[in-house]
Formats: C-alpha cells, structure tokens, sequence
C-alpha cells in the first residue's frame, strides 16, 4: 500500500489500540512503538521527496512538498517525544495512585489521535481536507486539557473549544470565499479546492473576494497558531493540560496552524503580491510579540510563562514571513526547526518540576528549586536559556538571521520594535527562571520536595532531548537543511 | 422564481437570528435554530434543482436531519437533564442589542457590494444575509452568559458559512461538506458534554462563572 496512507495508517491505529486496550505493559509498548514506527516513515516520505519524487495519494489530495516535508518530520520527531515522555509520566503518577482507568485511556488513545491529526494537516493539498484535519486536532485535544477533572480545567477547556471552533468557522468561511473566488476557474469535483489548482488558477481569482478570504482564513488559522489577538485560550490550555500533551500543543499543533497561515500566504501572494498577506502577518506577529511581554513580567504559573513563551515563538515565525524577504522565511522555517527541538526540552523539564511539587504554580513550587530537585532544574535552566534564543543555541541564529533580514529591507521601524521586544521578553524569561530555580525559599518547609527527583523513563526523555537540542545547535544534519531550504523555497517562490 | 426562493429563505434565516436575539427563553431559541437550519435546508435544495447538482440534496437532507433535528433535541436534552431554570440573562438588554444587530445588518450588506454580482442579483442578498448572521453571532457569542446560547451563536456563524458556501459557490465540493459537517456535530456533541461537567461542577451553565484563570 502506499507509504502515504501507512503513515497516517500507523497512528491512528496505535490510537484505537491505546483506548481500547486495558494492560498497562502492552498500551505502553503500542504507543512508543507505534509512535516510533510513524516517526520512521515521515521520515522516510521526507526522504523519498529529497530524492526527487513528491509523494502524493488520493488524486493529490495529499501532496508532499518541502514545506509538508519539513512539517512531517518535525510533527512525527515531537510525537515520538512526548508519546515516550507521556508514558513517564502516567508511570510517575500511577506510582502515587491516581491514575484512573478513564485517564489511561485518553492519554493512550489521544496522543496517537491527536499525532494522526498534525500529520493529516501537514500532507493536506486539499484546503477542505486541511480544514477538517485541523478540526480534527482541537477535537481530539479537548479531553487532553480536562485531563485533570478541575474546576479550571473545564474552564480551559471550554474557552479552548469556543475560541477554536469560532477560529475554525473563520478559517471555514475564508476557504469557502477564497472557493468563491476562482469560481469557473477551479474546476470541479475535490480536486477544486485543492492547493496547487488554486497555484494556477491564482492570476484570476477575484480580488475582492480573495482578499475578504485572505483576512478570514488568516484570522481563523492565526487562532489556533495562538497569535495575538486571538492567543487567550493558549495560557489556560497550557496550565490544565498534561505536560506530554502540551509538547504536541506547542510544537505540532503550532507547526501545522502555521503551515495553514503559509498555504493561504501563499495563494494571497500569488494572486495580489507578497505585501497584503505579508503586512497582516507582520503586524499579527508583531502584536504577538509585545502582548507576549508584560504576561511574561508578571506570570504566576510556569506553564502559562512557557504559553506566552510559545505566543512570543509563532509571533517571531510570522514576522520573519511577513518581512517578505527571502532570509526572513528562512529564518522563520529555521526557528520553527530549533523550535521544535527546543521547546519540549522546556515542557518536559518544567512537567517534571510541577509533578514533584504536584502543581505548576510559582507558590505552590516555591523558590530555589536548585537544591530540591537540581537535574530537572539544571535541564529547565538550560531550556529556558535555549527558548530565549541565547547565544551558542539555534534559536539565536534563526532570530539573527530574521533580524538581518527585517534591517535589510523596507520595515526597519517594525525590525527594531522587534529586536527591542525579544531583549525585553529576555530579561523578563531570565528573572522569572531564576526566580524558580535560583531564588531563596521564603520558609523551611519549602526545602524539602513532597516527592523526591528520580531517573525515570521521562527524566530520561528529557535528556536526550535536551542533548539533540545541544547537539542541533552545532550540527543540523545535511537532511534536514535540505529539507528547510526546500520549505523555503516553496514558501518564498510558490513550488 | 428560484430567485424569489432563495431571497425569502435568506431572509427567513436572517429573521430567526434577529428573533434569537429578542428571545428570552432558552427552548425558544433552540426551536428558532431549528427553524433557521430547515431555511438553510430549502436554500440547499433550490440550488440542488436550479443548477441540477444532485449532490446538493443530500446536504440538504443533512441539514435537516442534522441541524434541524439531531442538534436541536441534543441541546435540549442536555437542558432537560441538568434541569436548571431556563431563561437567558443577556448582559445588555434587548432592546439595545437588536440595535447593534441592525447596525450590524448594515455593515454585513455594505461589505457584500464588494462582490462580482454587485448591488443585485441573489448572491448579493446571500452573502448579505450570510455576513450580517456572522457578525450576529458574534455578538451573541459575547453578550451571552448561559453555555447553551454560547453554543448556539457559534452554530449560528457555522450556518452563516454554510449559507455562502451553498447559495454562493452551488456547493463545495461533496466529500469537504460531508467531513465538515461530521466534524460540526462532533464538536457540538463534545461541547454538550463539557456543559453537562460545567453543571455538575458549578451547578450553573453560567459561563461568566468561569473566570479564575487570569494574567
């Protein structure tokens, strides 16, 4: 059968094994092998297009391009990581007896669910079929952010379907206007919506239509990316959601909404030029920059600092595209990458500090955890130094190289707005993690952990994480350079 | 003739969502839903017999099973079995807000000129009607308290896109429309379940409740 379909295949059956089966040795084996197995053949479809051939199936409805391909290998490398990591952290709470049967299943069955989702959004050539995967991933997680049955949990959660769902009806009316548009041009049958006909077609679409489309679909995208202004959900989500699920959250879920932002950019700048799309997405990115900062400043939960970290990550992603130069796309696919690699480091290590103080509130932690807890600290440490794009790490290379770009070319003002936010969002990061990790307990019942630090298997996935993330800055793998200069090229001339 | 048709069910949609605005009793609006949904129906299948696209009765037959039974009784249910009392509590009153929506009516037509038909035609009056019901809902969406009327409104934007896509486009293609009415009614039976934990952990559907988490 074709490799396509084994790809989307694998996780959706590892999804269905993981809710049904009952036997905690057997759903363990099932999720990281599956998820293993998934993660192989997106990288193996990635391979297969770097050699030349574009794998495709169903009358093209599922293409792989370079961007799909950058996509894929990334979703499929973090589903590995937090399927393993999830398995960790069932193993730690059910050593302390309140894991319920219910909570095996959704975490067994969901990740998996919520995996197939991410993959089908990034192989969608098809924008209905797009638009339905991307559905499919707020539906599946859902239940992944009431985990935890709290009274805050079915507030996150409610404000997260509301939002996505009303998101989602924008993203639906503007696929269905940018439809409107290349009416007579696009044929008929599926292959009408799909993404390279609306390529060819896009000289004669109807502007007026188009740009109405444009704003609706970026606006509907932009929410489940988590830009500003429609990134309030993200915070609440991120503190109720278990931290395995909040990795596929802040790194595929957010790869593929910006994946959806790419594909309408690109029909909008085939059809009216770079700058209509390209300025929503500047000034998107721009605003997501600067909310991102007084939340850092203030923040009271080290999840939700890690949400706003994640709002500040797609912001800094969609000015590098919307700067409409070649370097900043490069950037922005380059920092999506070291994003990727980076910031389950950070969910992981800070799941880790939460769960041995059973809560991720800055209160309930309580200062200087250094000295209760110093692997998972040093890890957080080093995460954080990481997600503020700090220097030898890869996401300072990939801001600098946006940077560089936004100087270079007509929107100076916007460039050094930027570069004044990223210093402040900086600093801010820095005190609030030495808060945490450095600080002094305020009293001496705070000097003692409620549940000693051991090397367990999520301790363990945090660090080779953390050591692919070390390694990553110095050596990106020729491959994988391939890769994001194929995504480039397709984001920066339309093929 | 298919003109008239079309224009009269567009305005009948448009009519019950003015009417879900004004309306203070939570079974009411559900009905007027329902209402709207067999409008969206007969928009649905005109277009199925004036641009003979076959297809199009089966959305139609969709919309009817679907969105003017199935969801409609779900909601209800889900009300019945909780058994609260059972009116709305708007933060701005009514008057006010039929206000805002006629200014909003004005705005969804003003944009709607901008489209290839222009000024007339049907597809005019559609997308009209169609912008006019997003914005509507929108304001629903935030004026309302009550979980179920929050449910509603968005039902009332997803109408509203599906208004464009059959009365504007003759139809997307099938296979899309099948998938993304699939996934609207699991969203709505997923919403219908978190209400059901919201009752039992605030005994209130009012979401305005639902403000710990700040910052």
């Amino acid at each position: 059968m074709d490799l396509l379909v084994w790809m989307l295949a694998v996780p959706l059956i590892t999804a269905a094994l993981g809710a049904t089966v009952a036997s905690r040795r057997v759903n363990e084996a099932v999720m990281a092998g599956g998820l293993l197995l998934t993660f192989v053949l997106c990288v193996v479809t990635a391979g297969r297009f770097l050699r030349g051939s574009i794998p495709a199936a169903f009358g093209d409805a599922l293409r792989v391009d370079g961007l799909s391909a950058l996509v894929l290998v990334l979703c499929g490398f973090v589903g590995l990581l937090s399927g393993v990591y999830g398995i960790g952290y069932l193993r730690r709470n059910e050593a302390r007896n309140f894991v319920t049967p219910r909570m095996r299943r959704e975490l067994y069955g969901l990740i998996p669910a919520y995996v197939f989702a991410m993959l089908l959004v990034a192989v969608s050539n098809n924008l209905g079929i797009l638009w339905i995967a991307v559905e499919l991933t707020t539906l599946a997680s859902v239940f992944l952010v009431t985990f935890h049955d709290r009274d805050t949990s079915l507030e996150a959660a409610w404000k997260f379907l509301m939002l996505g769902s009303l998101g989602l009806g924008f993203a639906l009316l503007g696929t269905v206007l940018l439809f409107a548009a290349g009416q007579g041009h696009l044929g008929e049958g599926l292959s009408a919506l799909h993404w390279t006909r609306f390529m060819e077609a896009a000289p004669r679409l109807h502007p007026f239509t188009l740009r109405l489309g444009v704003v609706f679909a970026l606006i509907g995208y932009g929410t489940k990316a988590g830009l500003a202004p429609m990134h309030t959900w993200k915070p609440d989500a991120y503190r109720e959601t278990p931290s395995p699920a909040v990795a596929l959250m802040a790194v595929g879920m957010l790869n593929g909404a910006v994946y959806c932002l790419l594909r309408i950019h690109l029909i909008s700048t085939a059809a009216l030029g770079a700058e209509f799309s390209g300025r929503l997405l500047l000034v998107l990115g721009l605003l997501s920059v600067l909310v991102a900062m007084p939340f850092i400043l203030i923040q009271w939960n080290v999840k939700r600092l890690l949400a706003y970290s994640s709002i500040e990550h797609v912001g800094i992603m969609a000015v590098g595209v919307g700067l409409g130069a070649e370097a900043g796309v490069f950037g922005a696919l380059l920092h999506m990458t070291y994003h990727s690699v980076a910031k389950p480091v950070s969910l992981f290590s800070a799941g880790t500090l939460a769960q041995l103080h059973s809560s991720s509130d800055f209160n309930r932690i309580g200062n200087g955890t250094f000295t209760r807890a110093p692997i998972a600290s040093a890890l957080f440490v080093l995460a954080a130094v990481m997600i503020t794009g700090s220097p030898p790490f890869g996401m300072f290379f990939s801001e600098m190289t946006i940077l560089r770009a936004g100087f270079a070319g007509p929107h100076v003002t916007a460039t050094a707005i930027f570069l004044i936010a990223l210093v402040v969002l900086f600093c801010g990061f820095a005190y609030q993690v030495g808060g945490i990790v450095l600080g002094t307990p305020r009293d001496p019942s705070e000097r003692r952990v409620p549940h000693p630090e051991r090397i367990d298997l999520g301790m363990v996935t945090t660090i080779a994480a953390a050591a692919l993330a070390i390694v990553s800055a110095f050596y990106l793998p020729a491959p994988l350079l391939a890769l994001i200069h194929a995504a480039t090229r397709v984001v920066w001339e339309g093929r | 003739m298919t003109g008239d048709i079309l224009i009269l069910s567009a305005a009948g949609m448009l009519v019950t969502a003015y009417l879900m605005v004004g309306q203070k009793a939570l079974f009411t609006a559900i009905r007027l839903f329902a209402v709207q949904s067999l409008f969206l129906a007969i928009v649905a299948a005109t277009m199925a017999i004036s641009a003979s696209r076959h297809e199009l009765f089966v959305m139609a037959g969709l919309t009817v099973v679907l969105k003017a039974a199935l969801i409609p009784w779900f909601l209800m249910r889900v009300i019945d079995r909780i058994g609260i009392h059972r009116e709305i509590e708007p933060f701005l009153n009514v008057p006010a807000s039929l206000l805002v929506c006629l200014g909003l009516t004005v705005v969804g037509y003003r944009v709607s000129t901008g489209f290839p038909e222009g000024t007339g035609g049907v597809s005019h009056h559609l997308i009209g009607v169609a912008l006019s019901m997003l914005l509507i809902g929108l304001f629903l969406m935030v004026t309302r308290k009550k979980a179920i009327t929050q449910i509603l409104a968005l039902l009332t934007v997803e109408s509203a896109v599906f208004l464009v896509a059959v009365g504007v486009t003759s139809g997307m293609p099938f296979v899309v429309e099948l998938g993304i009415s699939f996934d609207v009614i699991l969203a709505v039976l997923i919403l219908g379940v978190l209400v059901h934990r919201i009752v039992d952990r605030f005994e209130s559907m009012d979401v305005s409740r639902l403000s710990k988490l700040k910052g």
